[in-house]
């Protein structure tokens, strides 16, 4: 009836309805009275904001400019005093990325298996993100001030286009890094290449190891944003679980309604 | 004879250094997902035009929801603020409106959700919508308003039901846009709007009969 009053049925539906409401009285009246209601509802004036709204949202918009550029020249200068020490980097650099090829490997396989993902590929891939997290957890990573690593998060972040090493690193970072600021950093990180099915599978991997609620709120929140449907489950057992923060429970309830 | 020779002039905002006289250009403006791919791709000026362009339709839409101009405003400010942040999420093969209003109904669930429990800063602008609702003195006097009665006809119903109606109300979305920023069927839109609109109707109606006191 709405759209057959907004005129937005085809032709031929708008005609049969033409001719029922014609011949049917109580019809008739319903769309009388329909008609009305929209009419004033439509009328209903909607003044302008207030140049509040405006000055915000365009303070916003310098605010983000701003914060790209800063980012940049920090990334460019941090570049620029790393490259006369490169061979101090090295070890822990070629440590991570083979890690991160375990990840990509896993990750990759995960993407060109069915993409509709059951749960025990879920499971599957949850295993063996903890079996590289155990490894990785012993090692290098802890041995390296947290300092370091957050730097490091950080120039990955503020790399334009990186390559699959670099994002990667960053789920890795999610994964296995001990520092709850490091790892909000790399999800943070992540937000700019959410558009790739591996960094939705990553921190969808990512979600059930973790343990702390402010980053598990924000796993959730980002799956959210990124629509992924295939995290229901995990955040249907997260929803139940009763061990879980009360404050999580509810964020993985709220994110079930919304996908 | 020989042809005239042709003339260039300088161009002052194309990209190309010369261009013919008096060339007209033609050249349509760029759509909304393109200024919103271009934002995505760091061009975050872009998002500055798209405000522009939606804000209007948007702090109304939000305003009729909410019943309250101040939370409309704080709700678009949300949204665009949203948009930024996760300029990234936005795909190829979506529609801008449909993800801005889509992004609008969540922060108006987080708006509800926090105006639960603490209360909401009242706009002085507002005063006199809220002792509308509040059923006080001035409230025979605003009954004469149609607007004013509609407006509380709007408020009896259930969010959702408002949130599906306004959206249908909407010219640059289509019911199937409407179903998909619901996560419904279309059918259930349908069904569910038309639900709204008959529950509005009976409230509007009803309050036209009732005797001023």
């Amino acid at each position: 009836m709405i759209e057959f009053a907004d005129a937005k049925l085809d032709t031929e539906t708008a005609e049969s309805v033409r001719a029922h409401i014609a011949a049917c009285g109580e019809c008739r009246s319903e769309f009388e009275s329909f008609t009305l209601t929209l009419g004033a509802l439509d009328a209903v004036p909607s003044n302008p904001p207030t140049h509040r709204l405006r000055a915000q949202v365009m303070g916003s918009i310098e605010s983000e400019k701003l914060t790209l550029r800063s980012q940049a020249a920090w990334a460019s200068s941090i570049r620029d005093a790393e490259a006369p020490r490169p061979r101090l980097r090295l070890p822990w650099i070629q440590y991570v990325l083979q890690a991160a090829g375990v990840c990509t490997l896993v990750a990759l396989g995960f993407i060109l298996g069915e993409r509709t993902a059951t749960q025990r590929q879920i499971a599957d891939l949850r295993a063996r993100v903890d079996t590289v997290g155990q490894l990785v957890e012993q090692s290098v990573l802890q041995k390296r001030p947290s300092g370091d690593r957050l730097e490091t998060v950080l120039t990955a972040a503020s790399t334009g286009k990186p390559d699959e090493r670099v994002i990667d690193g960053l789920i890795n970072a999610l994964a296995f890094d001990p520092s709850v600021n490091v790892r909000l950093n790399a999800l943070s990180a992540l937000y700019a290449h959410a558009d790739q099915e591996v960094v939705r599978a990553g921190v969808l991997a990512c979600l059930p190891r973790e343990a702390n609620p402010l980053v598990q709120v924000s796993m959730i929140d980002f799956l959210v944003a990124t629509r992924a449907r295939e995290a229901s489950p995990e955040l249907r057992r997260l929803a139940s679980d009763e061990k879980a923060n009360a404050d999580v429970r509810d964020s993985a309830r709220r994110a079930i309604d919304l996908l | 004879m020989l042809p005239a020779p042709e003339i260039l002039v300088p161009a002052i905002s194309s990209g190309n250094k010369w261009r013919r006289p008096f060339a007209v250009e033609t050249e349509a403006p760029p759509s909304d997902h393109e200024l919103m791919l271009a934002v995505r791709d760091g061009d975050l000026d872009r998002l500055g035009e798209l405000f522009e362009r939606h804000h209007g339709p948007l702090f109304g839409y939000l305003t009729k929801l909410t019943g309250n101009r101040s939370a409309a405003e704080d709700i678009s400010q949300i949204v665009f603020q949203r948009m930024l942040k996760y300029r990234h999420t936005y795909r190829d093969e979506g529609k801008f409106t449909s993800w801005m209003y889509h992004l609008a109904r969540r922060c108006a669930t987080d708006h509800y959700r926090k105006a639960t429990s603490a209360p909401i800063a009242v706009d002085p602008s507002d005063l006199a919508a809220h002792a509308d609702e509040a059923r006080s003195a001035d409230e025979s006097a605003s009954r004469r308003d149609d607007h004013a009665l509609l407006q509380r006809a709007l408020s009896r119903l259930d969010r959702d039901e408002r949130e599906v109606l306004l959206l249908s109300r909407l010219q640059e979305l289509s019911f199937a846009e409407v179903a998909q920023i619901l996560e419904c069927s279309v059918g259930a839109a349908r069904v569910r709007a038309h639900r709204a609109l008959r529950a509005l109707r009976d409230h509007y109606f009803k309050m036209q009969k009732e005797p001023l006191t």
